[in-house]
């Protein structure tokens, strides 16, 4: 996001040519309502609707100004040259981002600086139908066209479209079959069965019965058959497309989703999409075939019986149509118990290890029940629900059958229906009343596919990350990192990071050292690209990072993690998992560069040892020293190293930092390291403190400064004299 | 230097969008921000007290505990730094389209409001509380959802 300077038309309409023109949502009561922020040139101002002045701030007195978060919200805070702290206005969180910018452009204002914020107009309702939309700027889905879902999800078929047409054409006979044996009985019974003769005819008729049986069956067998081959095909194909839609989302996602929620995504929605598409859409087709062409047949047969016996079908689709919505809430009521007893059945097997290490199996299961329950409550009270609706339904079909009795029996006895017709249009009456049933259930099956396929249509919509993988450049990296006014919050009206300017030359190694919270894991995060600044810019060899194609950046950049993660596999599947034409000779150098050859050759399997999941059967330790292994392996140009030796002993400590030593050689180097003994390497320290750079320098230089740093290492060599180790924190600072 | 207690300190507003505490006449902290400990599971309970730094100087044990004055002043400051609302009577609420939109009427008034995902965002807190997170991270809390009218009630029942 580039910041622009800001043109008021663009934000709320004014009169008064304001610069910055924001409406808070709260009034100073608290209550909902609308203030008015309003900037000019000369001063800041807070309006009341009514266009009562409440406060003004010449712009000459402001020290400064920022949004100060607070629970629910935030307000506008501005600090004047004199020192004094005023809050001039408070808004939601709907609005918050957008007055920390204001706050910014107020600041920037007040520095005579030219006024380059970002205020970009929020769409927070829908133009066509009013309603909240449920993401600021995102797409209104009851305004979206359910057709076009529909026809989306259909694309999904069209790699198999010929066996989609084949389908539909054997649907198509087998309407055509079915319509047959109807007429042969109605014959039977006309020209054999009450004239009690006529045998030739009777073989002759059963002969074509069995005819029309097998190749009934035939086409059955076949068709279910293709409908097997096509549910597989598209529900392999809809799980890879949301999988992969997932994979490229912003790490800003996964932030705010359950791991849970997420692959539910990739299996229960795909499933009722494709569920519907191979098993829903020929049936449509297959019931709606029937239902003209058995109609029709009837109406052929006898106009005003068909007429009466049909007369029951608009009260069914009328109760199908009133309790439709009320369906679809109890089974998303339903969906919802689901989620829950997933998320915590998930969540509780995850984390046996705790719940056993505290004795929690009681109340776990006491949790379990309850969710079980609910569960059940839910589940029992929409099948309850829907088994009436559809036993009411049921009786208006019977009501069809006494009807055709009714009717067509009085016709009978008149004469003025055989009794093969009678029988005829008495079989038809199945064939329409079946599909009638089907109609009403599928309404519902309906509705959970297309929440399903806006579910996934969600995510494969959804930004991604900017891989801008035709116009990005590919670059070979040497290493050098410039941070300028770089600005990032992970909630934007709260910035993490504030101000960072600082240049890493090619092949240096920089020390990020501050307490814990200050914010040194976010800025190695910036530098992988997992997020990306707020304003300001990152440049590599000069070059905005955002230039550089995503996916060629990374690969040479390394990260060891502060909890490695390794996959499911084994030790030399992890260590090549960066470089996967590795020979075991390279995973076994970079093994040993790491110090963990040694280990995992005490393993009974060596390098063919499975980790576990998330690399469980190795300690933590271990874990470390593979996922060293795999940076060198890597062999990035520019090295991160985010607390890679926490969880060890000193003498391992020693080991991978000799490891370490080895892997930066030649390349930029970040590392972020608790024990300032372990940085004594780093040509550079920058120091951090709540988001800001608070000192920039050597070892020694930081030392002679008798600041923020020597005051953290103090503490720390009286901490680590209290329990009785130093690790060269005395040499470091010589 | 004596500790603070609920019974020595004074809160004041000066300048009067600052809080300040002096502590027996004898030493003043300039900055004070109360925060709730528990506010959803022990309203009025467990309120601290934190310097500029982000420290605690004062675990007030229960607000009430504290000087009519102080009380006064303390909810002022709450009042500015809680913007978190209760829900008093639900206008309406429907799913669509996987998500739920909600119309509620609140102490600060009536307020619109969308929540996605309800299994993450619709955070029950024992048995009868409930919050609700709107996709711009709002929170809406109801109490006690027996103390709604049976119509407030009846619409969480059907979604929830
Ligand atoms: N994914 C996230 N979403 C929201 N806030 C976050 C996220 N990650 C970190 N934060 C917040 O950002 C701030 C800086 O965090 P950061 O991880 O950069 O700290 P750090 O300096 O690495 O600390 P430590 O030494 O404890 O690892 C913290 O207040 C933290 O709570
Ligand atoms: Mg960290």
């Amino acid at each position: 996001m580039k910041s622009k300077p800001i043109n008021p038309s663009e934000t709320e309409p004014s009169s008064t040519g304001a610069l910055i023109r924001l409406v808070a949502d709260l009034l100073e009561s608290g209550d909902y309502g609308q203030r008015v922020l309003e900037v000019d040139a000369e001063s800041v101002r807070v309006l009341e609707m009514n266009g009562a002045l409440s406060a003004t701030i010449p712009i000459a007195d402001i020290h400064n100004a920022r949004n100060e978060p607070v629970v629910g919200g935030g307000r506008l805070e501005v600090t004047t040259k004199k020192g004094e702290k005023l809050a001039l206005i408070s808004y939601t969180h709907t609005i918050a981002a957008r007055f920390s910018e204001a706050a910014r452009g107020i600041e920037q204002l007040a520095k005579g600086e030219e006024l380059l914020i970002n205020l970009k107009p929020q769409r927070t309702h829908c133009e066509k139908c009013k309603r909240l939309l449920p993401e600021v700027d995102g797409i209104c889905p009851a305004c979206v066209d359910r057709g076009k879902t529909l026809l989306r999800i259909a694309r999904f078929m069209l790699p198999y479209k010929y066996w989609a047409i084949a389908l539909a054409a054997l649907a198509f006979l087998t309407t055509v079959l079915n319509l047959v044996p109807p007429i042969l009985q109605g014959r039977l019974i006309d020209e054999v069965l009450q004239r009690h003769t006529n045998y030739p005819l009777l073989y002759q008729l059963i002969g074509v019965w069995v005819g029309i049986a097998l190749t009934s069956s035939l086409i059955n067998i076949t068709r279910d058959r293709i409908v097997a081959k096509l549910a597989g095909s598209i529900a392999a194909d809809l799980r890879a497309t949301v999988y992969r839609a997932i994979e490229f989302l912003q790490l800003t996602y996964f932030d705010k989703k359950q791991v849970g929620a997420i692959s539910s995504r990739v299996t229960t929605d795909t499933d009722r999409v494709w569920g519907f598409l191979v098993e829903g859409v020929p049936y449509f087709l297959l019931n709606g075939l029937m239902l003209v062409g058995v109609s029709a047949f009837l109406f052929w047969t006898n106009w005003f019986l068909a007429l009466c016996i049909l007369a029951p079908i608009p009260v069914i689709i009328t109760i199908a149509v009133r309790f439709w919505k009320p369906m679809t809430q109890m089974f998303y009521k339903v969906g919802q118990k689901w989620a829950r007893f997933y998320i915590h059945l998930n969540e509780s097997l995850n984390g046996i290890r705790v719940v056993k290490a505290f004795a929690k199996e009681d109340s776990e299961f006491h949790k379990f029940t309850k969710r079980n329950v609910e569960l059940q409550e839910a589940g029992v009270k929409a099948d309850s629900r829907w088994f009436t609706i559809f036993g009411a339904m049921l009786f208006f079909s019977s009501l069809g059958t006494i009807i055709c009795w009714l009717v067509g029996g009085a016709m009978v006895v008149r004469k003025e229906l055989t009794l093969g017709e009678f029988y005829r249009i008495h079989a038809y009456l199945a064939l329409i009343y079946g599909p009638i049933q089907w109609f009403a259930a599928v309404n519902n099956w309906f509705s959970r596919a297309m929440a399903g396929a806006d579910r996934i249509f969600e995510i494969i919509d959804m930004e991604k990350e900017a891989y801008r993988l035709d116009d990005g450049v590919q670059h070979d990296i040497k290493g050098e990192v410039h941070f300028e006014d770089v600005r990032f919050g992970y909630d934007k009206s709260n910035p993490v990071l504030k101000d960072i300017n600082f240049v890493a030359k090619p092949g240096e190694m920089i020390g990020l050292v501050g307490k814990s919270g200050a914010g040194k894991s976010t800025t190695i995060n910036l530098i992988a690209r997992f997020y990306e600044p707020d304003s300001g810019s990152i440049k590599i060899d000069g070059l905005d990072y955002r230039e550089i194609e995503l996916q060629h950046l990374r690969r040479q950049i390394g990260i060891v993690l502060q909890e490695p993660f390794l996959f499911n596999g084994t030790v030399a599947e992890n260590i090549a998992y960066g470089k996967a034409d590795a020979t075991m000779e390279e995973i076994v150098e970079a093994a040993r560069a790491a110090n963990a050859h040694n280990f995992i050759m005490m393993k009974p399997d060596g390098y063919d040892q499975m980790v576990g999941e998330r690399g469980a059967k190795l300690s933590g330790g271990e874990r470390q020293r593979v996922s060293i292994a795999r940076a060198i392996l890597h062999d990035p140009r520019i090295l991160i190293l985010d607390e890679a030796t926490s969880s060890v002993d000193v003498e391992t400590e020693k080991q991978i930092q000799e490891a370490i030593g080895r892997l930066v050689a030649g390349r930029t180097t970040f590392a972020i390291a608790h024990r300032l003994s372990t940085l004594r390497n780093a040509d550079r320290l920058i120091v951090l403190d709540r988001g800001k750079i608070v000192e920039v320098g050597t070892h020694e230089e930081l030392m002679e400064k008798k600041g923020v740093f020597s005051k953290l290492v103090e503490t720390q060599s009286e901490i680590q004299e209290i329990i009785g180790f130093d690790l060269g924190q005395a040499e470091a600072a010589k | 230097m004596i500790t603070p207690t609920s019974d020595n300190i004074k809160l004041f507003h000066e300048p009067k969008d600052v809080l300040r505490m002096t502590v027996g006449d004898q030493y003043s902290v300039v900055q004070i921000e109360p925060r709730w400990a528990a506010p959803l599971s022990h309203p009025g309970q467990l309120l601290g007290l934190m310097n500029s730094k982000g420290e605690e100087v004062l675990l007030v044990p229960a607000v009430d505990s504290l000087s009519q004055e102080n009380q006064e002043v303390i909810q002022r400051e709450l009042d500015r730094r809680y913007l978190t609302s209760t829900v008093h009577k639900i206008v309406s609420a429907k799913v669509e389209f996987g998500a739920t939109y909600w119309t509620v009427i609140t102490e600060r008034g009536q307020r619109d409001f969308v929540v996605q995902s309800l299994q993450e965002n619709a955070q029950w807190l024992g048995e009868r509380q409930l919050v609700f997170v709107d996709i711009d991270h709002n929170r809406f809390e109801v109490p006690d959802i027996d103390k709604l009218d049976p119509q407030s009630r009846k619409f969480i029942d059907s979604i929830l």
